[in-house]
């Protein structure tokens, strides 16, 4: 260890205490891995603050030093994490700072630190009777600041985030959004915009460039009473796509009213009683206060299914029910959706977000591209073992989905480059169809910047430069400022 | 790395996602004892020593005394195994265990570097050669503690049923009293257990958790030998950690273990189902009851202890909210009291008092003498101390002997 990195973590100790940072090699070595094939981060310290203060002396020493920092989570992005400046990185594990700090029944907020993993700040509410919309986070693996700072800002998931507490690189401490801090006479502001410009959108999506979210203030709903399922079985796409216009005109997806759509054969992978179809099946979920409430809500989607020629059978029934129950008030919220794939091999994960309007062409092309790479690796003796599709819409307008394949053996390195290759290379292909992705961390905030406008592309760099000056924090994320240039997203 | 080399499946199943060491349930309030009382860095839990080993195999990350920390930081207790649950999507089978990546890490840098393990566990592995014990007992403490008492020397008669008391029993005063008080209980049944006496020897579990499988297997061939010749059709354990090492690894010998192998608590559950005892005095108590991994995480003996509580008058059970498979280890595990002091261990077992606590619970009740010297050491340095029981000690006040 070098006397430079000794003299960090004299500092940091000053900060922390000595418990909570490192510098030794296995410690290190253990953040260079995350839930993808993409990598973590090479780190020379490792540091796990515990409150907001404590970030921001951290940020505060480092800017004065120009020390790279780069920030994790539950380090379950599924496209890398920032890789920073190896070797050279201040790591900050966030997941010390894990605790819920205020349910307030009465606003209907949680205020929790942003390490906190969405299972146990879902658990939180949910013994207090609440929960919050986030369905599509993995429950048990993705931190509440990683979340905002990656998927939740493109998807346009996260309206119910009203404030967040953000240390800026220099270290400066400021709150978004309403409440005591923006509002000097009225505390119980829970309002995100209290008249000016949205501040608590700027660091929504940002991979975390712009600032350290340390606390952050959400709404919760109501942990409904009644939950129901229906699933119905399509011959084509069309109907389907119908069914969601139809869906989303007369409902808007939020509050929790999602209808996902899975691809034919999807089902297969998790229950090998269905058989392999060339259906998709359809699932609209219900939740309500009343069963009267739940009643005539179902009723109203099963109508519509039925009419553009759904067909339920038994077995769709059964599981409809089944997912009812898991997801239900009496439930334990066990299930995370992105574990549940780990049991069918290597994964090469295929997201997109398009549009409603036009989906059915892209998604064709998206579907082709993904036939001729699985031939490809055929050909090369890579085998793939199971294919997934499955899309939702996030809200009236747009669609955020996957065309997942999952490989083996899970021990070859090859099979893993390959693998690398195909996500980036998809993520190209789909970006120049007009997809957008959620994940904006790792290579993917680059992938996505390498397709911005030019004019977008100065604004984000000039509030960039205006808040990180010195380019400490993520340094490398959202470089890829060259348009279609995909080997900046390597 | 050549032991390693042989779980690299396990490396690789594993998808890196952290569930092992994030998840929150109703039932599960953490997965790791070692994250949430060490300082928390990735590799105090499954996913970063998993990660370790990964960059071993592929020469990414080279070997070092530094590793050490990451290697013996482990209860190998299995929640995470458990919590994480991946299995196979065509076969059912397990596609990850820690406890086999850790293990077999440790075996490998016990064999290549053994200067680099810290010397708390090298001396257990020298005892052993010693004593063929990891205390350091004298052998003739193994005959000592059933003096006078109705029983079979299974080495000279035959006895149908024996008692293997383990090292750590017969290794104190107060834990031998515990031995004493089975086999009582057991004569009440009209039960005459065997005994080995200095033929018995260590199981081996200490052994192979600190890396030395030549030890262990060793031990196993000695035991089984002697075991095989005494003809008895049933062992009995008072150990969570031997009853394991016999079911699951002497069954599975080259020569195996030819008796059936029990807990105390599944035979105490029998013969009160069987009305052969009858429990009738106790004080009024609210109790918890501590699944120690290696019985219930591991074995699935779950009802037995607790159909044994319930079967005691005045005692309340209650359940803490991790419990049953979700129990999340006292702190002993893995070899977790020799390293560092013990600092470790015992703020696991203060958790796992505090969770009582929280229950509502006025005492914690365990079957493991691990887990209870564990607990009671954490006893010790609480404020707010809660006695810490085993279940023996419970049943054999409640015979109104």
């Amino acid at each position: 260890m070098t006397k430079g990195i000794q003299d960090i973590i004299v500092a940091l100790s000053e900060i922390v205490g000595p418990a909570y940072v490192t510098g030794d090699d296995s410690a290190r070595f253990a953040y260079t891995m995350d839930a993808s094939l993409f990598g973590g981060t090479d780190a020379a310290v490792v540091v796990r603050p515990g409150t907001t203060e404590e970030v921001s002396r951290i940020l505060n020493f480092a800017s004065k030093k120009r020390f790279p920092v780069v920030t994790r989570g539950g380090g379950a992005s599924i496209y890398g994490q920032p890789k920073g400046r190896p070797g050279e990185n201040i790591l900050i594990d966030m997941t010390r700072m894990n605790n819920v700090l205020d349910l307030n029944p009465t606003s209907m907020t949680v205020k929790a630190q942003t390490g906190i993993i969405m299972g146990k700040l879902q658990h939180a509410c949910k013994t207090a009777g609440f929960y919050i919309y986030a369905p599509f986070a993995p429950l048990h693996i993705v931190s509440l600041g990683g979340w905002m700072s990656g998927a939740a800002g493109s998807a346009g998931l996260w309206r119910d985030i009203i404030g967040v507490t953000v240390v800026l690189p220099d270290g400066t401490v400021v709150q978004t959004g309403g409440g005591p801090a923006t509002n000097h006479n009225q505390k119980l502001f829970y309002n995100r915009n209290l008249g000016g410009p949205d501040l608590t959108g700027l660091f929504i999506g940002d991979g975390g460039s712009f600032g350290i979210k340390t606390e952050a203030v959400v709404r919760i709903t109501p942990y409904p009473r009644v939950l129901r399922a229906s699933i119905f079985e399509f011959d084509g796409l069309e109907r389907v796509l119908e069914l969601i216009e139809r869906h989303v005109g007369r409902v808007d997806p939020h509050p929790f009213e999602p209808i996902m759509v899975f691809g034919p054969g999807a089902m297969k992978n998790f229950m090998p009683e269905f058989e392999v179809s060339t259906a998709f099946t359809v699932q609209g979920m219900m939740q309500g206060h009343t069963e009267e409430e739940i009643q005539a809500k179902q009723a109203v989607f099963n109508r519509i299914a039925e009419e553009l020629g759904g067909v339920r059978t038994p077995m769709l029934d059964a599981m409809a029910e089944a997912m009812a129950a898991s997801g239900s008030e009496g439930s334990d919220m066990e299930m995370d959706w992105l574990s549940l794939f780990n049991g069918l091999g290597i994964a090469a994960w295929l997201p997109f977000t398009l549009p409603r309007e036009g989906f059915l062409d892209v998604y064709r092309k998206l579907l082709d591209w993904r036939t001729e790479r699985l031939r490809d690796a055929n050909q090369r003796g890579f085998k793939h073992r199971a294919t997934w599709e499955f899309f939702a819409p996030t809200d009236a307008s747009t669609l955020i989905g996957e065309i997942d394949a999952f490989f083996e053996p899970s021990d070859d390195p090859a099979v893993f480059a390959y693998i690398r290759d195909m996500m980036a290379d998809f993520q190209d292909f789909a970006h120049r169809l007009g997809s957008i992705d959620v994940y904006n961390q790792g290579i993917m905030s680059n992938i996505n910047a390498s397709f911005w406008s030019d004019g977008y592309a100065h604004l984000f760099q000039t509030i960039k430069k205006a808040l990180d000056p010195q380019g400490i924090l993520n340094p490398g994320l959202w470089a890829g400022t060259t348009r279609g240039d995909k080997s900046k997203c390597r | 790395m050549k032991e390693l080399n042989k779980v690299r499946r396990f490396i690789y199943n594993c998808k890196k996602c952290g569930v092992c060491g994030n998840k929150v349930t109703a039932k599960v309030p953490y997965v790791c004892p070692v994250r949430q009382a060490s300082p928390g860095f990735e590799h105090f839990y499954a996913r970063g020593k998993i990660i370790i080993a990964q960059g071993v195999l592929e020469g990414r990350f080279p070997l070092s005394p530094d590793l050490i920390t990451a290697l013996y930081s482990c209860t190998l207790c299995g929640n995470c195994t458990t919590q994480c649950g991946t299995t196979d999507s065509d076969t059912g089978e397990q596609m990850v265990a820690t406890t086999k990546i850790v293990e077999a890490m440790r075996s490998d840098v016990l064999a290549e570097h053994p200067e680099w393990v810290p010397e708390s566990y090298r001396q257990v592995l020298r005892a052993t050669q010693q004593y063929d014990n990891p205390w350091a007992m004298p052998r003739a403490s193994r005959e000592k503690w059933y003096r006078g008492l109705d029983l079979i020397d299974a080495r000279r008669e035959p006895a149908d049923i024996v008692l293997f008391t383990g090292c750590t029993i017969p290794s104190s005063p107060e834990l031998s009293e515990r031995a004493k008080k089975a086999v009582m209980i057991l004569n009440r049944a009209g039960i005459r257990v065997g005994v080995l006496g200095k033929d018995e020897v260590c199981c081996g579990s200490v052994q192979r958790k600190i890396g030395d499988k030549a030890c262990a297997d060793e031990l196993m061939r000695r035991n089984i030998a002697t075991l095989n010749r005494t003809g008895c059709s049933k062992v009995v354990t008072l150990c969570a950690g031997c009853y394991t090492t016999l079911h699951h690894e002497y069954k599975a010998a080259g020569t195996p273990l030819s008796a059936t192998v029990c807990h105390i608590v599944t035979l105490l559950s029998e013969l009160l189902k069987n009305k052969k005892l009858t429990l009738t005095r106790s004080q009024h108590r609210t109790i918890a009851y501590h699944d120690p991994c290696h019985l219930g995480r591991h074995a699935g003996i779950f009802n037995p202890p607790r159909d044994i509580l319930r079967a005691i008058p005045s005692i309340t059970l209650v359940e803490r909210r991790a419990t049953r498979e979700h129990t999340i280890c006292c702190g002993a595990g893995g070899g977790m009291r020799l390293f560092e002091g013990g600092r470790l261990a015992v703020a696991m077992g203060e958790q796992a008092l505090a969770a009582a606590r929280q229950a509502g619970a006025h005492a914690l009740v365990t079957a493991c003498p691990f887990c209870e010297t564990n607990l009671a050491a954490a006893a010790q340095t609480s404020a707010d101390p809660l006695p810490v029981f085993d279940i023996v000690d419970l049943v054999y006040d409640a015979l109104g002997a």
